[in-house]
């Protein structure tokens, strides 16, 4: 009786066990707050098909950034920006040859769905009508800094500057317009489609406006590389980029910039 | 036109704690009502209900002409419309005013040049003068205490409310500032209600008696009648067992006193007497008076008063003995020693006091 | 330390201090009511006042937003009464630290209230004083020390507030950059050694303010 019992504990404890082995992963992802809504899809699919365990991560992308320099414990980082990518490159903190551009987005002015002011152009941002326009902090976080860029480029930057309200990051941007507190805000055009409280009043050409890029890279310091690279991966496939696509992102063809 | 207060209310407190004072009255000025009982028998009450601090639950309240509570009509006056001059027992001199400005606080909406020179005054009258810069912590108990009659005086009150005024001195300082108060109030012409535990206060200072006790009114009178005539046994326990006479002091040679009460001649120690004092009371305390029956042969007691007894009243082991030695005097002893004196009414007995046992109290 | 952190040491205290007067009257108010026995509602008030103490800054910041942004209730009514913006102004900076410091405000100043010796303002009724000057002449000066410690605590609790003001004011640099956030944009923007100057400078007006207060709060030796 005593061996039957013992036995049965062993198999119990073998098969939670492989149970656990197969559930241990835990992959610790940090992504810019843009990616939020697509990525919160592809992680619960991922995590069923799998049962890998896929923790998001979602912020500006230069908060991300300074917490992985500051010694965060993370697997993958999703910029929505090369630059901040650059930055942790230089300082070796990137698993080598594991860097790749993923997807590209559009840059849209938006205004509130209800009454929100006319705006038909950037230069209109530059008139009396709008007072204060909400940016994700053009200083470092990726949406502000392309908009600023986009900005000077077409020499409106020290005519708008003034009226910017720097914020957390693109969706606290998008917040702030829907609240009806700003008049109006440049975010991505991902952002615009999941708010309703929003429309899209000028879409940046593909042509004129910036070149945005996504790039993600497995971290150096990874705890669990080979189930990141299993994500990594995944983000690449088919499935994923369908999802990209739904909510609106391009998807590059992946290749190293 | 005098103003008379007249007031009969009922307070009640949390714990079935009640203060009635039913029927009080105040005599017309410059006689002086002394509210008097000990410590706890609700006689701040009595004064904070009067000055409008408190609200009592019924009854009524009436200064003169004015009313200033009717429980029957839901009718109250405010403390700041009565015109009271109310003195606390610590003095509650604002201690963040010097003493010109504690003393015209209640002056406010005067101009300021009368308003000065009513400070002045006051200050004048009651011998502050040079002080007016001075903050309330740097006085002396006396000094503060006349700084809080000054600001209660100032105003022109219609009635005058102490609370045991004499009770934050010490004893030294007490017995000068009891004769200047009494002086103080006797020049004044307002109603005054006045409260202490203390007998000697109560006598000096008070015209007109009302014994409180437990919250009620037990008795009222002139001083020498409650003390000597209690009207109850509660009275009685609370002023005591001394007969109490007026008396006018005749002369003071080598620290003794020579008083004469009636026809007697009263030989006492001369202490707490001050300068050109001639009215007094003589307290003697009933334990205090030795009787003899038959002659008498010399004795240390510097008194001997021949007398007869007019009464006789057994108090328990002992017997109170009331006699007539050209003033009515009582003495307290043991019903053995009565009886075996076989004391009896009109008999003609001597009582020996000694000159320590005699407390003159300044009228 | 450069001019343009001056000008931001200069930009936080002088929020602070308006926030500080913006609180005082609602404060004391809030105080006086609080230090009297016993009165319905007593309680509901006293949690309410206090709740800013304890809930997440940012939370109070979210309710501040809700209630004073253009569509808000209060919000909408200052922008078409009076035409004031308030959200992501200086105004909301005010608002916040206002708010923020009032709890601890409240606390000191009930405490220097509830001090004060009934009898000396009762004596004032009788010698004629009304309420109003009953308040003025003699509550208020008698606890005065108190309600100067209370001040400087709050003045030091508004420099160094953040979570509520990030919510509804925003970082504007020179509109609405308090030095807390600041010190905040700096970490986020890997500035390091600026983040700790100016992490030191907040200590030490916080030091000062605090210092103040207790100074203020002991008893003068009588």
């Amino acid at each position: 009786m005593a061996t039957l019992l013992l036995a049965l504990a062993a198999a119990v404890a073998a098969w939670g066990g492989e149970q656990a082995a197969k559930r241990h992963a835990r992959v610790i992802v940090f992504a810019a707050a843009s990616l939020t809504d697509c990525l919160k899809e592809i992680a619960g699919r991922y995590e069923q098909s799998t049962g890998d365990q896929i923790i998001l991560n979602l912020a500006a992308s230069s908060t991300l950034a300074m917490q992985v320099r500051a010694g965060a414990r993370a697997d993958i980082f999703f910029s929505a920006d090369e630059a901040r990518m650059q930055a942790l490159e230089d300082e070796g903190l990137l698993a080598k040859g594991t860097r790749r551009s993923r997807l590209s987005n559009t840059l849209v002015i938006v205004v509130a769905a209800e009454g929100g002011a006319e705006v038909s152009s950037p230069g209109d941002l530059a008139g009396p009508r709008i007072k204060r326009l909400a940016l994700a902090d053009p200083r470092a976080v990726p949406a502000g800094v392309y908009a600023r860029e986009y900005l000077e480029r077409v020499k409106l930057w020290p005519a708008i500057r003034p009226k910017v309200v720097p914020m957390e990051n693109v969706r606290a941007a998008l917040a702030a317009v829907g609240g009806g507190d700003v008049d109006a805000g440049i975010v991505y055009k991902t952002d615009a489609a999941i708010s309703r409280r929003v429309r899209i009043a000028w879409e940046a050409p593909r042509q004129e406006g910036p070149r945005i890029s996504y790039p993600t890279a497995l971290l150096a310091d990874a705890p669990q590389p080979q189930a990141g690279r299993r994500f990594l991966d995944h983000l690449g496939s088919e499935p994923a980029a369908a999802v990209f696509r739904k909510f609106g992102f391009v998807v590059l063809d992946g290749s190293v910039p | 036109m005098q103003d008379r207060l007249l007031a009969s209310f009922v307070k009640r407190f949390d714990g079935a704690a009640v203060i009635e004072a039913r029927g009080l009255e105040l005599g017309a000025a410059p006689e002086v009502t002394v509210l008097f009982g000990p410590s706890g028998c609700g006689k701040t009450t009595v004064l904070r209900c009067l000055a409008g601090l408190q609200q009592p639950d019924s009854g009524t309240i009436r200064l003169g002409d004015e009313l200033w509570f009717d429980s029957a009509g839901g009718y109250i006056l405010p403390p700041r419309k009565r015109r009271v001059g109310f003195v606390p027992q610590d003095y509650a001199l604002f201690p963040h005013l010097s003493v010109e400005e504690n003393i015209g606080y209640g002056l406010h909406g005067l101009p300021a040049a009368e308003s000065r020179a009513r400070v002045a005054e006051a200050m004048r009258w009651l011998g502050l003068e040079g002080l007016a810069r001075r903050w309330p912590a740097a006085l002396s108990g006396g000094q503060q205490q006349r700084v809080a009659l000054a600001r209660a005086l100032v105003t022109r009150p219609r009635l005058l409310l102490l609370d045991e005024p004499l009770s934050a001195l010490d004893a030294p300082a007490r017995v000068r500032v009891r004769n200047e108060l009494r002086a103080m109030l006797r020049r004044m012409s307002i109603p005054t209600l006045l409260v202490t535990h203390d007998r000697a206060d109560a006598l000096t200072l008070g015209d007109t008696l009302w014994v409180m006790h437990r919250g009620k009114l037990l008795q009222r009178g002139p001083a020498p009648e409650v003390f000597s005539r209690p009207v109850d046994t509660d009275a009685a326990a609370i002023v005591g067992t001394e007969t109490v006479q007026p008396g006018r002091l005749v002369r003071v040679t080598d620290g003794l006193a020579t008083v004469a009460v009636g026809p007697a001649t009263l030989t006492a120690l001369a202490v707490d007497l001050e300068g050109a004092a001639e009215a007094v009371y003589v307290c003697i305390r009933a334990e205090e008076v030795i009787l003899v029956k038959g002659p008498v042969v010399p004795t240390s007691a510097r008194n001997c008063l021949a007398g007869s007894v007019r009464s006789l009243a057994a108090e328990g082991a002992m017997v109170r003995v009331h006699l007539d030695c050209g003033f009515p005097l009582a003495a307290l002893m043991t019903r053995q020693a009565c009886e075996e004196m076989s004391l009896g009414q009109g008999d003609a007995v001597s009582a020996l006091i000694k000159a320590p046992h005699i407390h003159l109290v300044q009228r | 330390m450069r001019a343009e952190d001056w000008q931001l040491l200069w930009f936080s205290a002088r929020m602070a201090a308006l926030g500080t007067c913006l609180m005082l009257p609602i404060g004391l108010g809030l105080a006086w009511c609080l230090a009297r026995p016993r009165w319905r509602g007593k309680a509901v008030v006293e949690t309410l006042v206090s709740l800013p103490l304890v809930l997440p800054p940012v939370v109070t910041g979210l309710l501040l937003l809700r209630l004073f942004s253009r569509r808000g209730p209060l919000g909408h009514w200052l922008y078409q009464g009076l035409g004031w913006e308030v959200v992501f102004t200086w105004r909301a900076v005010v608002l916040a630290l206002a708010v923020m410091s009032l709890p601890l405000f409240v606390r000191a100043a009930r405490a220097a209230l509830e001090e004060v010796n009934p009898l000396f303002e009762q004596l004032a009724r009788t010698l004629g004083a009304g309420e109003w000057r009953v308040l003025l002449t003699i509550t208020l000066p008698l606890a005065r020390r108190g309600i100067l410690a209370g001040t400087m605590l709050a003045f030091g609790r508004a420099l160094g507030e953040f979570g509520a003001t990030m919510v509804v004011a925003g970082n504007i640099p020179g509109q609405t950059t308090t030095l807390p956030v600041a010190i905040y944009s700096s970490i986020e923007l890997g500035l390091d050694s600026r983040a700790w100057a100016l992490a030191g400078l907040s200590a030490g007006l916080a030091f000062l303010a605090i210092w103040a207060s207790e100074r203020l709060a002991r008893r003068p030796r009588a």
